[in-house]
This record gives structure tokens, sequence and C-alpha cells, in this order.
């Protein structure tokens, strides 16, 4: 695969999906990464640390698409096609390893349960480095979470794959 | 763990974050893939990984993360963390003791804001790292 198919990938969408976020997949996150604190269980724990909600561990915005992202709650219009499957596929067919290189989350403010949230991903670097006879392909993708009801901030996911062969 | 709360005021540039430490098992790693919907066969299959030439399952990098996570909002407060960035050096195995090391590396004030910057990383017992990153908190004032 030539590179200038790596420069076609940069700046395009990767999609958008609205996800609700809910309270049990959260203490289940929690107990994932050997966090028990109870402000992750109990909105009265919560309400004593000064926080409006139950809020959402910190990595927790990398996986939440993967759950409350209800057919309804879709936007109609989603462009087809996705950038990251169209570099990532091809090399795959050829073997090797995906790798999570870097992640890098900016917080507004936490995620908390109840939020309905817009997330918009976007290949923002693609490139290929050689190195001790191995290729390796790293394609950086981000994902801005906004709040549906007001457009707001809330965080960005900045997520470095690399396929390596 | 919540109820501790972090001052501004009583932390300093070389201050360390209690370690957490955990060993790796492959329990853990079957409970992240269904809390986080990641089933890269790679971290529950031993079938699939020794056949991929791995020797065995290893952790999800977002795993690793997350312990790293757990360890800072222990220190700075949950839901004061503004930023966490991380580069994945090694993949961690089953039976391996990892441990948080979190490290002060500056407080400064923004705005009304007062951050603490924290060097952020992971390691087994050998001090081999598996995680190297950094993190911002916004922490609260006793004024």
């Amino acid at each position: 695969m030539a590179d200038d198919i790596l420069n076609t990938i940069i700046g395009k969408p990767t999609g958008t999906t609205v996800v609700t976020v809910e309270r049990g997949q959260l203490a289940l996150f929690a107990s994932a990464v050997k966090d028990e604190s109870p402000i992750y269980r109990d909105p009265r724990a919560a309400a004593e640390a000064g926080l409006p909600g139950i809020p959402a561990p910190p990595t927790y915005p990398l996986v939440m698409g993967n759950f409350g992202a209800y057919p309804e709650l879709q936007p109609g219009d989603a462009p087809s096609g996705n950038p990251m499957a169209e570099v990532i596929g091809p090399l795959m067919a050829k073997g090797g390893l995906i790798l999570h290189g870097e992640q890098e989350f900016t917080y507004h403010r936490p995620v908390f349960a109840g939020d309905v949230l817009v997330g918009e991903g976007k290949v923002v670097d693609a490139y290929r480095k050689e190195s001790k006879g191995r290729t390796m392909t790293f394609v950086v993708v981000e994902t801005a979470w906004s709040e549906r009801s007001t457009g707001e901030p809330v965080c960005t996911s900045r997520m470095n794959i690399i396929h390596r062969i | 763990m919540g109820d501790q709360v972090l001052y501004f005021e009583d932390v300093a540039e070389g201050d360390r974050a209690p370690e957490l430490a955990h060993v790796l098992t492959r329990t853990d790693l079957v409970a992240y893939a269904g809390a986080s919907g990641d089933f890269n066969p790679m971290h529950h299959d031993e079938v699939k990984a020794t056949a991929a030439g791995q020797p065995s399952v290893f952790g999800h990098g977002m795993f690793s993360m997350g312990l790293v996570g757990t360890a800072i909002t222990n220190y700075v407060g949950v839901g004061n963390v503004r930023r966490f960035q991380v580069r994945f050096a090694r993949q961690t195995w089953p039976d391996e003791e990892l441990r948080t090391r979190i490290v002060v590396t500056g407080t400064r004030t923004e705005g009304d804001d007062h951050l603490v910057d924290l060097d952020v990383r992971l390691h087994n017992v050998d001090g081999e790292e598996k995680v190297v990153g950094e993190a911002t908190a916004v922490v609260p004032c006793r004024l």
C-alpha cells in the first residue's frame, strides 16, 4: 500500500456516535480497573465528593461508544465508509499485529451517568516507519465528545494505533 | 478514595502518590474485556494468542492505563483529572505484579484553577516500564 493512501485518510471523519452513559456500566468498568470507590456506585458518595452525579473513570471515554449507542439515537446522515478500516483492513490481511501505541484524554468535565453525548471522530495523522526490519503503520484518531443537548465539549480522546509486521 | 481531599497547599514537586500494586490474572483480562467491549482474542484466548506467536494472552494496554487512572484518582480525587496521556511501552503478562509510580512534577495556577502536574508510570517488580505518561489534575485550595 502506497503512502499516498495514508495521506488521503488524514482529516477524514471516522463517524459520529451518540451514546447514553449508563450507571451500571460505570460501576462495572470501575471494578475492571480495580477501583472500588463508592463514588462510582453510590450517588450519595458522589454528592459528598461534590459531584453532580455518578462519574465515569478517566479511561471510560475510550470505550463508551461500545455501550449505550442505541440505534434510535444515531444520526440518520452518517457518512458511509470507515477510513480506519480502509487502511487497517488491507494491512491485517497481510498478517501482523495491531497495537495501541499511545492514548491521551483531555477533560473539560467528567462524564456522568445519564449523559447523552455525541462523539465525532476523525483521522488526525497517518504515517509509516521502518524499524529493525519491521514496518510500522501509525494511524491517529481523535474523537471529540460533547453534550448532545448543549453542544458543550466534554472530553477528547486521541488514540495512536500501530500495525506492526 | 474520595474521602481524603488533596489540597493544593499540601502538594509539592517530588511528592509521590500512594502506590497501587496488582498481580495481573487472566480473570482480570476477561473482566476488562467484558467491561470495555474489547474482545480482541489476544487478551483472553490462549489458543489464538499462542498461535499468533505470543507466549500467552497479554493485558489490554487500556487495562494498564486504567490501573494508572485508578491510582491517579485515588490521589487527586475522582472528577479532578484534566488531562491524562500515556505511551504503551511493553506488553503485560498474567502473573506479573504491576505497580504504579506517580510523582508530582510541578504545581501551578491557571486563572482560578490550581493545577498539579504528574509523571505517571506503571512497571513490574523488575522495574520494566509498561506505561509511561503524564497527567494534570485540578485540586481544591484550603483558602
